[in-house]
């Protein structure tokens, strides 16, 4: 099955916003709901969700602790924080003024 | 405050760096396994379902160092990783490093402790409230006590006063006595008098300044309204501290100076020592006071007698043009206003022509500066002169380290290390090794600066310059410290990370670009022996032009003289018979003593300011009549004492007196120039009021203030006839000085136990001290020439031994053709030889140049003096013979069998 590479840039507000559906997730659990939830049309390099993560941290977006999963393995769940919703809503607002613009320059035509 | 948060977390992550790298590893371990299960689950055998886990993941090692990075302190790591191996490397070879951090301490620590005296003697700001906004009214360039008119330098009392009201550029206004006041004083309750320091000021000083009091108050203007009405004192810190060891009920305590009996009502900040650079005040006491206080100036109500600096705090809306117009305009005013002002016409057109200029001064007044600026300019091209040459040896140690490191450059190169990451590891570690000697000059310019200050001491005490550390010298030393390695790391980093890969690693030995290393290397040693041959001709000029100095005829016999001062004002003494008859007691007391063959009191000796102005001779007037007479008033034995020849007449004797008509020697310049030819004895001249003094002898020239000055005029006066305090007390003596010392203090105590005695020392060591300047210079320009020399020297063995060791080859393959021992030597000499040669050319020229800036420090030497070219110049060239000859030697020492079985 052909999947997409994620526009570049996406990739916080992909994870934000599933972070914002679902509480808390680890990564694993991030990587999957994506993929799912694009009808796994959309392809993330699984890896690469950890440096962003990282990231996410650093700017105090999400918040990390570790826990357990169903299947009684220790694992760092992250979760969103204030600063995080802020910026989801940005990223959000900034990333539908560039799909609206690009759709409009398409329609001209 | 959310890059605040986010720094935290950062540096949160830099301390559990360890803690993050397992967690990250285990989350991903987490991610395979869990993708691997589910591949399982969906039917894939285990080993394609693991493939396809990682296969999906991506590059996890480069994603872990990705995730690493996210955190943004890689380059700290980096750097951390580069001091430690730097570190290491140092350690590797430690005697390199130590040749290299001793030579940088003593740069380092040379150009800081150079730099200390700088910034304490030109630039450090007053500790005082906005200093920028401080202005001298004059440029402060003359002291003491004048009735020149009109003065352009120093005011009178009434003239202060006059300005204070009249100006409307100055906010404060305050005056300061243009000298300090020596005097003895003794604490309330205590028996011994010790010597105090005094400045006298008036009530506004401190308001102007901005300064409060750290206990206590400072003066008032109140203080400063009547005369001889209002004594109290202000004491310094540093007094407090040293004398009154910080008593807490200092405000309780009285001094007696004199007859007057001071109350102590303040004590100065910590920090404040005045508006002088290099004295510091013990007392700050009004001027009000100053007739009472030795040596009793009577200057506070008179309108000509000029005595003080002023100065004044600008509006905040004035510049300093409009400041100086409006000076200017009041200054005209009010010497037209004075009733009592010489407003003949020769006075009233030099009044019309004079100007006074505002001088900024937000560093304070200092002499200091006069004698120093220049000699610590040079000093400081010098330290830094020699900073460079070290920085030339390090340079060349390293870049015989880096060919020594050439394989491990280019294997690390080879394994993918980039070009500019290898540049930075290298610059690391020179800045590591520069920092470390950075460091260690710090220590070193601690002492070094203290003895800087005792060589620059004019005056018996010691200058009052705070040389300790500052942020400012800090920075100074710092900034050296990294420019010192990027000039010294640079080249050898560029050079070292220059590496054709497959030839380094193809071969040990033979290294490409070793020849234009060592050319590098060469040029490096030229540029050495250049800069310390022009060390040496600079310290060569300065040597030669201090012993000019000293072998010149001062006119009298500074050997075998000791000389002291006695302070009899203190005691309560006034200018009268009493103190005529106590000078006369002394000197017949101490001249009986066993080992004195004259004691005489004086005015001045030597270069301890004078009191000068013009004289007329009766009926006779020469180009030279308006020329300044230099007055000294001295006792019968002081041309004995002094060794001044009479050339005709008499000189004093016992039967001039007070009531006696009065008589003055005179020297042989104004003999010449002022009075008719022939011979000027029994002519009369008049000074001032003082008429009809009778010359009745005619003495050698002597140098007044300074060993350069041209021959002066200059007359004497008996002091029974001349009521004036003298306090200098000079002893001609055969044998110890210690004993003479002991004897004449006893002898002096004798006649009065309280005489406070000071400053005992030697005309010789007098003299000494008026050429401070020119001996620092000389001396610290001598030892940083032969320090220059010695690391040039090290810098020519370094390279010598660097280049018979790459041509060791070669010289067993002219050797096993029949070469001789001395051929070999002689082709590493040769090359030493040339090498100096070159350095020598270039230097010359420089020298040549650079010795027409310092002319004016010079005495008695033409530019170019070729002794000194000449000296310098046989001087570079046998140390550096010598310095070759180590490794010519061993050049010429190879076995051409070892030689060629060892490529």
């Amino acid at each position: 099955m052909h999947r997409d590479e994620i526009p570049p840039g996406t990739l916080y507000l992909l994870i934000l916003k599933t972070l914002a559906r679902s509480g808390e997730m680890h990564g694993y659990e991030i990587a999957n709901a994506i993929q799912r939830t694009s009808d796994d049309v959309l392809q993330v390099e699984e890896g690469s969700l950890y440096p962003a993560l990282q990231r996410m941290l650093i700017k105090g977006w999400v918040r990390a602790h570790w826990g357990v999963t169903p299947g009684n393995r220790r694992a760092r769940y992250y979760q969103l924080t204030a600063a995080g919703r802020t910026q989801l809503e940005l990223e959000l607002s900034q990333f539908e003024r560039v799909i609206g613009a690009i759709t409009r320059v398409i329609q001209m035509a | 405050m959310g890059w605040l948060s986010e720094l935290g977390r950062r540096l949160w992550m830099l301390w559990h760096g360890r803690q993050f790298d397992a967690d990250l590893e285990e989350e991903i371990r987490l991610h395979l396994e869990l993708r691997e299960q589910d591949q399982m689950q969906a039917g894939l055998p285990p080993t394609e379902a693991r493939h396809r886990a990682l296969r999906q993941f991506g590059n996890e090692m480069s994603l872990r160092e990705k995730s690493h990075m996210e955190w943004g302190w890689q380059w700290l790591e980096h750097l951390l990783q580069d001091v430690n191996y730097g570190l290491r490397a140092m350690l590797r070879s430690p005697g390199i490093t130590l040749v290299a951090l001793l030579s940088l301490a003593l740069g380092i620590g040379a150009n800081t402790a150079i730099f200390s005296l700088i910034d304490a003697v030109m630039l450090r700001s007053l500790p005082v409230k906005e200093p920028a906004r401080l202005v001298l009214v004059g440029d402060g360039s003359d002291c003491c006590v004048s009735d020149y008119f009109p003065n352009q330098i120093l005011y009178s009392y009434p003239f202060y006063r006059e300005m204070q009201k009249k100006n409307q550029v100055f906010s404060d206004f305050a005056a300061v006595f243009s000298m300090m006041s020596r005097v003895h004083g003794s604490v309330e309750g205590r028996t011994e008098a010790e010597p105090l320091n005094v400045q006298l000021v008036s009530g506004t000083y401190f308001s102007t300044l901005g300064v409060q009091a750290y206990a206590g108050r400072t003066l008032t203007d109140e203080d400063d309204r009547i005369p001889d009405g209002n004594p109290v004192a202000v004491v310094s810190y540093r007094w407090w501290t040293r004398s009154l060891a910080r008593d807490p009920s200092v405000l309780n305590r009285k001094v007696k100076i004199g007859s007057t009996i001071y109350t102590i009502v303040g004590v100065g900040p910590r920090e404040f020592f005045g508006t002088k650079v290099g004295e510091s005040p013990d007392l700050w006491i009004s001027l009000s006071m100053q007739k009472e206080l030795p040596p009793y100036f009577d200057g506070y109500g008179n309108n000509l007698i000029e005595s003080l600096y002023l100065i004044g705090r600008l509006k905040s809306a004035v510049n300093m043009t409009e400041a100086t117009a409006n000076a200017n305009l009041v200054y005209q005013q009010i010497l037209h206003g004075f009733p009592d002002a010489p407003l003949n016409q020769e006075n009233l057109e030099k009044l019309k022509a004079t100007r006074i200029e505002l001088t900024r001064m937000a560093t304070g007044l200092s002499e200091l500066r006069t004698h120093f600026s220049e000699p610590l300019k040079i000093l400081l091209v010098i330290v830094a002169l020699v900073l460079l040459i070290a920085c030339a040896n390090i340079a060349n140690l390293l870049l015989a380290r880096s060919t020594a490191r050439a394989r491990e450059l280019a294997v690390r190169q080879a394994l993918g290390a980039g070009r500019a990451r290898l540049i930075r590891q290298l610059l690391t570690e020179s800045l590591v090794l520069a920092l470390a000697g950075g460091a260690m000059g710090l220590a070193f310019e601690a002492g070094a600066s203290h003895l800087l200050l005792r060589l620059a001491s004019i005056g018996a005490d010691p200058l009052a310059l705070d040389v300790s550390m500052n942020a400012r010298l800090f920075f100074f030393a710092l900034g050296v410290t990294v420019v010192t390695a990027l000039l010294f790391g640079t080249i050898p980093a560029f050079c070292a990370t220059k590496v054709q890969l497959t030839e380094s690693l193809k071969e040990g030995r033979g290294i490409t670009g070793a020849g234009a290393k060592s050319s590098l290397a060469r040029s490096l040693v030229v540029t050495q022996i250049a800069f310390s041959m022009l060390l040496l001709v600079g310290a060569g000029l300065f040597l030669h032009s201090l012993v000019n100095l000293t072998s010149v005829d001062a006119g009298f016999n500074r050997e075998h003289v000791l000389r002291l001062q006695t302070d009899a004002t203190s005691l309560g003494y006034k200018e009268g018979v009493r103190l005529t008859q106590l000078y006369q007691q002394v000197e017949e007391r101490v001249r009986a003593l066993p080992g004195v063959r004259a004691a005489s009191y004086s005015l001045f000796t030597f270069n301890e300011g004078s009191w000068n102005n013009p004289v007329s001779v009766e009926g006779y007037v020469s180009a030279d009549s308006h020329r300044d007479v230099h007055h000294n008033v001295v006792g019968i034995d002081y041309f004995a004492v002094m060794g001044i020849p009479l050339s005709a007449g008499r000189g004093f004797r016992p039967q001039d007196t007070a009531t006696s008509p009065k008589v003055a020697v005179i020297s042989e310049t104004m003999a010449r120039t002022m009075f008719p030819p022939g011979s000027p004895v029994g002519h009369r001249y008049s000074r001032g009021s003082d008429k009809d003094i009778e010359v009745i002898g005619v003495v050698g020239d002597v140098k007044v203030n300074s060993l350069q000055e041209a021959p002066q005029p200059v007359d004497y006066y008996p002091y029974p006839q001349q009521a004036q305090m003298l306090n200098d007390f000079e002893v001609r003596y055969s044998g110890s000085l210690d004993a003479v010392i002991s004897a004449v203090r006893k002898g002096i105590h004798d006649v009065d136990p309280h005489l406070p005695i000071s400053n005992v020392t030697t005309l010789n060591e007098q003299v000494g001290r008026s050429i401070a300047d020119q001996r620092l210079v000389a001396q610290l320009s001598t030892f940083f020439g032969l320090l220059a020399v010695f690391l040039s020297c090290i810098g020519i063995y370094g390279v010598m031994s660097y280049v018979v060791t790459k041509r060791t080859n070669e010289i067993g393959i002219r050797m096993a053709l029949g070469a001789q021992r001395t051929g070999v030597l002689w082709i590493v000499l040769r090359e030493i030889l040339m090498l100096t040669a070159t350095g020598v050319a270039i230097g010359v020229p420089i020298a040549l140049a650079a010795d027409r800036l310092v002319s004016n420090m010079l005495f008695g030497l033409k530019p170019g003096d070729p002794i000194t070219l000449v000296c310098a110049t046989s001087v570079l060239l046998v140390v550096a013979t010598i310095a070759g000859y180590l490794p010519a030697r061993r050049a010429s020492r190879v076995d051409p069998m070892v030689a060629l079985r060892y490529e």
